[in-house]
């Protein structure tokens, strides 16, 4: 068998969901890369967007370990990603209010055990409550870690936040001074586009038009966000790879059993409540990993960054994507992501007689009403799976293919 | 600030709680789910009256500091917030088929929607009405009371509109069906209640008074396009404190919750060194703790 068959076969063996997905994912990359190439688009400033695309991916992961894989409706999230920010800044910076000075890694570690503490006092009282509930209960929580946040002036420095944050890398041996030591590269790319021959003087014969205004410059910054992106890739790998592996043991199998019918695990003679608890912390810890990186991605921290609009925002990724699947939440990432910056641009358009912030609010808006109308069960939901939890309690949702039989103890109630 | 003024404050505040929380009691029962579009609607409601205040103006005379035009756009204001209400009610929420964490979720949308569109007619910042600042009353100053006639206005038009409301809930057939249908679906279906119609009349009420609630946040502070999701948290603090479903819990939680928020400095009087600062987060803690030990708030039948 060919590759080419084999190519075939694989493509047509996906979903129609899953063919539309890479499609656009394609066109999306086709249409960076002209950006890119043509110097619409700068390099490091895209990059910087590849790393809040892994933060937001980040944060989605963790919500779906906790909503998509055991149901909890947890309305915290930008409440952990502050503390993982926070944890991290506080510890790190040299203008910190409290300790500072310590080596990222240690804010790091600091910061992740912060936010397991905190999961496990949030989780004692609230896991034990109904649905919608839990929701609210976490929401105002999640207020209250926001408003110690800003008041607390003594230990974070209150509305002003934290300057003076080091680079994750900044202690490392050589990727300390990677970026200053790596060569300026001017790449000069004619304006008309790819048709131009002798692109880098590959073709010999014909040398490439210099035009200026299109000139990519790679220099120090953009290697400094290289050094970010890497990072965000590690973080984001490492949460994959744990969660997938999480997904398919037996743990993730009781999860999966709790989401769909809490009394049939407990009556399988689960601790449900604990499970629940383990879940909690798991994507916890996760979503704070993302305030992390966001930390030394964007070497600032303020009040600002526990607005309840980013647990809103990763909601939108993980429905969107698909509730309990872990790619899709990747995927909702990078969309919530094209969103939240796209919008940035639309400024630039006179036509529009508005100030355009408020269309993102709109488009949020507008995108969680029509996923809950026509596919509740997201874009990418989970497949091949042996338990079919229902995306949404009470909705008629039915893997597309590859599953096995559906189980009893799924049906609506 | 004496005490006292601080429960004047309280009172005034707690006027615009009650409003709002009914509503969001009443749809929390009978729709069956926690509407987070609630407090969004009560800015939809605050924005119409401002713009038909600026239409109509005045309208000659005033009745405490508040001229008839005020009252107009009122009723405009809370009128605007029930059609945006059932007619959200009949293009989204009906047609769903998702269960009540779903429709959860939708009504965030929902919420989100509002706002932008708010914000996109009328921009981030703060507005008022087109009303003149009062000085506070006079012969209530000595006492260290300094409250306006227009927050008399707005304690007085609450109270009246509560009041038609028991009224309407005890007097009259609707408010039987109504009391039926928050009480058990099931059973005031097969008794023969027209469920849909009375669902429908519950959206009218329930967003009627909190766009009524809206106008009011509007004239005692300011409006902006977040000032209602600001006050939704605390609405639904007021209404798990005074439990789900209950009309006369949501008004006692509203009247606690608004209270408490207001009393908080008496904290610091008393040498707890907690600041208003955190008048909000005590009221969330309070939520929480309601939900944990009696989640059936006050009023709620112990089940």
């Amino acid at each position: 068998m060919s590759y080419r068959e084999d190519a075939v076969d694989y493509w047509s063996d996906l979903t129609r969901a899953e063919q539309g997905v890479s499609g656009s994912i394609a066109l999306f990359a086709a249409v960076l890369l002209v950006g890119l190439v043509t110097g619409g688009l700068n390099p490091t400033y895209f990059l910087f967007l590849v790393g809040l695309a892994g933060m937001y991916a980040l944060m989605s992961l963790g919500l779906n370990s906790q909503w998509g894989f055991s149901g909890l409706i947890n309305f915290s999230v930008a409440a952990f990603f502050g503390i993982g920010a926070y944890g991290a800044a506080l510890m790190t910076s040299d203008s910190s209010p409290v300790l500072g000075g310590f080596d990222p890694i240690l804010g790091l570690v600091v910061a992740l055990s912060v936010a397991a503490v905190m999961a496990v006092l949030i989780g004692v009282p609230t896991l034990r409550l109904r649905a919608d509930y839990l929701a609210i209960a976490s929401l105002g929580l999640a207020e209250v870690v926001r408003l110690l946040v800003l008041n607390e002036r003594q230990w974070t420095n209150g509305s002003g936040g934290v300057r003076g944050i080091p680079r994750f890398f900044e202690n490392w041996p050589i990727l300390s001074t990677f970026p200053e030591a790596m060569p300026v590269i001017e790449i000069a790319v004619p304006r008309i586009g790819f048709s131009i021959p002798g692109l880098f003087g590959i073709i010999p014969g014909l040398d490439v038009v210099i035009l200026s205004g299109s000139l990519i410059v790679l220099d120090s910054p953009f290697y400094q966000m290289l050094l970010n992106i890497s990072l965000a890739t590690i973080f984001v790998g490492a949460s994959y790879l744990v969660l997938r592996r999480a997904h398919r043991s037996p743990w993730g199998r009781v999860l999966r059993t709790i989401r769909s019918d809490e009394d049939l695990a407990r009556a399988l003679g689960k601790n449900t409540y604990s499970f629940k608890m383990q879940s909690f912390v798991l994507g916890s810890v996760i979503m704070a990993l993302a305030g992390v990186f966001y930390a030394h991605l964007n070497l600032f921290v303020s009040p600002g960054d526990l607005n309840p609009i980013t647990t809103f925002y990763v909601w939108v990724a993980v429905i969107l994507g698909g509730s309990g699947s872990n790619r899709g939440a990747l995927f909702g990432g990078i969309v919530v992501v094209t969103i939240r910056e796209g919008t940035r641009f639309l400024n630039e358009f006179g036509w529009i007689p508005f100030d355009t912030a408020p269309l993102r609010l709109l488009m949020i808006g507008f995108l969680i009403v029509l996923v809950m109308k026509f596919r509740p069960q997201g874009i990418l939901p989970p497949q091949r799976e042996l338990i079919w939890p229902d995306a949404i309690a009470g909705s008629e949702t039915k893997p597309e293919r590859h599953t096995n039989q559906q189980t009893g103890g799924d049906t609506n109630e | 600030m004496s005490v006292l003024e601080l429960v004047a404050n309280g009172l005034i505040f707690s006027s615009i709680l009650v409003l709002g929380s009914i509503g969001l009691s009443l749809i929390y029962s009978i729709a069956n789910f926690a509407n987070f579009a609630h407090g969004d609607t009560m800015t939809v409601g605050a924005y119409s009256a401002l713009v038909t205040f600026g239409a109509v103006g005045g309208l000659g005379g005033s009745v405490l500091g508040l001229p008839y035009g005020f009252f107009v756009a009122l009723l405009v204001g809370a009128a605007m917030a029930a059609v945006v209400a059932v007619v959200t009610e009949k293009v989204i929420y009906e047609s769903l088929d998702i269960g009540s964490i779903g429709l959860l979720i939708t009504s965030i949308g929902i919420a989100f929607i509002y706002r932008s569109v708010i914000q996109i007619g009328f921009g981030a910042d703060f507005t008022r009405f087109d009303i003149g600042a009062l000085r506070p009353i006079e012969w209530l100053v000595p006492y260290g009371i300094r409250v306006t006639e227009h927050d008399v206005a707005i304690v007085i038009s609450a109270a009246i509109l509560v009041g038609g409301l028991h009224v309407l809930l005890q007097y009259t057939d609707l408010g039987r069906k109504m009391r039926a249908m928050a009480d058990n679906p099931d059973l005031a279906r097969i008794s023969g209640i027209r469920t849909k119609r009375i669902t429908l009349v519950t959206w009218v009420i329930g967003a009627g008074l909190a766009g009524a609630g809206g106008v009011f946040l509007g004239l005692f502070n300011q409006l902006a396009p977040r000032m209602g999701f600001n006050l939704l948290l605390l609405i639904f603090a007021a209404v798990i404190l005074g439990g789900i479903g209950s009309i006369y819990g949501a008004m006692l939680g509203g009247f606690l919750i608004g209270m408490i928020s207001q009393l908080t400095p008496v904290l610091e009087m008393v040498g707890i060194p907690i600041g208003i600062e955190y008048s909000n987060a005590i009221a969330f803690v309070i939520m929480v703790v309601v939900l944990l030990v009696r989640p059936t708030g006050i009023a709620g039948e112990a089940t």
